[in-house]
């Protein structure tokens, strides 16, 4: 069979595509992209660029220094503030210790006043025992 | 007597003081008469700092009297392994008692196995007159300081000498001086006349002033030195019974440095501990609990301090510490 005009440039055109093709085959998917870059201007790319490492350095930064500073703050928390928790604490429980069994021994009344207690019963009718406060003399008829 | 009134059965509240009229007066008590001496100034706000150690102390301290006190230490410590060791230390207080909380004359002195000797006699020779003498061994070398304190209606005077060598002519004399001007401020000076091999140009003369500031229970002291440009401040604060806070400040721009410190007490009765914390500038946190293990007369002392200027070198220090007696 000849090959015509027609023909030819169908078979050219052939070739030429499956030319294409292997060039385009031959392109890696790293390098389609970074062809695809080149479409955006220079300041562009430049802007990108160090936008993204500033990012990763800054990222990279805080995360150092809020190791740092979250360790500075708790070992000097635990030199400055602990004890004094844990003895306060401690005070504390102490002092319910004492409140529970003055309330064991004594019943259910002696434990809300404090060490100027009087036994119920012992006062009498129309007297409330005063509790451990300076008060200024009543006026005396 | 009216049996309705409670008064029978509380005790009479003649000896009460209630606390809320207490506080002003114990600052003003102590300061309206005399303001101390020139150095008691910053005494009551570095009295807040944690005084920290490093390594044990084993201190056994035992009255043989009533005004005679007889003390063993033995300190153990990696950082220092010149002071560690055994001390010998001996107290007398004699019997001449001007005030319900002072006795004189109060002698008081300590020695170790090497020979190295600490002696101070204090004593006051009328309610206005007070001596002190401070003397030490260290290595074969022998320093002694003396100094006579007048304490006046309203003012207190002080003359120190120190290191008197009358062959070499070297020594250090220091006059102070400290009025009270109002009933809350307090001036004074500070006169220092050094003569020895080191001091540069053979003798030198510094002077530096002080005042004193007092309020209804905070307090303010400075001193300042014109010379040298160097100031030294301290704030004291109670803010209730349990819970005391300091600052200072200390700055000279002869030596290019300053340093501010931040500290507070805190005492908590119930569990019969102290706690001293304090930090500052130069990146350091320090802190002391003292506790006493009642039914003995022991006290436990816990020191700790960490120092973060170089973070990736911080250094912590911990003491533990047991006095008996």
């Amino acid at each position: 069979m000849e090959l015509t005009g027609d023909k030819l440039k169908e078979l050219t055109n052939a070739i030429e595509d499956e030319e294409d093709d292997d060039e385009e085959l031959d392109e890696t998917l790293v390098e389609r992209l970074i062809g695809l870059t080149e479409m955006f201007p220079d300041s562009v790319r430049n802007a990108v660029c160090s936008a993204g490492s500033f990012s990763w350095k800054a990222m990279q930064w805080s995360f150092s220094f809020s190791k740092s500073a979250m360790w500075v703050a708790v070992s000097a928390g635990t030199i400055l503030v602990l004890p004094v928790m844990f003895e306060n604490e401690r005070a504390q429980m102490l002092d319910q210790q004492k409140q529970q069994e003055k309330q064991i021994l004594l019943g259910p009344h002696s434990a809300m006043s404090g060490p100027g207690m009087v036994p119920p019963g012992m006062l009498p009718p129309g007297m409330v025992p005063h509790p451990h406060q300076w008060h200024p003399p009543p006026a005396s008829s | 007597a009216n049996p309705s009134q409670p008064s029978s059965l509380t005790p009479p509240p003649s000896t009460d003081v209630p606390p809320e009229l207490k506080i002003p007066n114990v600052f003003k008590e102590e300061v309206s008469n005399n303001p101390g001496t020139f150095e008691e100034l910053h005494r009551k706000c570095k009295e807040l700092f944690p005084q920290t150690f490093e390594g044990g102390r084993f201190l056994v301290s035992k009255g043989l009297s009533s005004h005679f006190q007889v003390s063993h230490t033995l300190t153990m410590s990696q950082l220092s392994p010149q002071d560690s060791g055994y001390k010998f230390g001996a107290t007398y207080i004699g019997t001449k008692q001007y005030s319900p909380s002072e006795a004189y004359p109060v002698l008081m002195g300590d020695i170790d196995p090497s020979l190295n000797l600490n002696a101070h006699i204090i004593h006051a020779f009328s309610k206005k007159v007070r001596t002190k003498l401070q003397s030490s061994v260290q290595e074969g070398k022998f320093m002694g300081q003396g100094s006579v304190d007048y304490l006046g209606d309203d003012f207190s005077t002080t003359l120190t000498l120190g290191n008197i060598d009358l062959l070499n002519k070297t020594g250090v004399i220091v006059g102070h001086y400290l009025q009270r001007v109002t009933s809350s401020v307090a001036l004074g000076a500070e006169l220092v006349y050094q003569r020895g091999p080191r001091v540069p140009g053979g003798e030198i003369t510094v002077l530096s002033l002080a005042s004193k500031i007092t309020g209804e229970n905070w307090l303010f002291t400075a001193n300042v030195c014109p010379s040298a440009v160097a100031a030294h401040c301290c704030y004291y604060h109670k803010v209730n019974e349990q819970l005391h806070i300091g600052a200072e400040l200390e700055s000279s721009l002869m030596t290019r440095e300053s340093v501010g410190k931040g500290c507070y007490q805190l005492e908590i009765p119930g569990g019969n501990a102290m706690f001293r914390g304090s930090i500052d500038t130069n990146w350091t946190v320090e802190a002391v609990l003292e506790k006493k293990l009642m039914p003995l007369p022991f006290t436990l002392q816990l020191s700790g301090t960490a120092n973060f200027a170089n973070i990736q070198k911080s250094q912590y220090r911990f003491g533990i510490g047991l006095v008996l007696g």
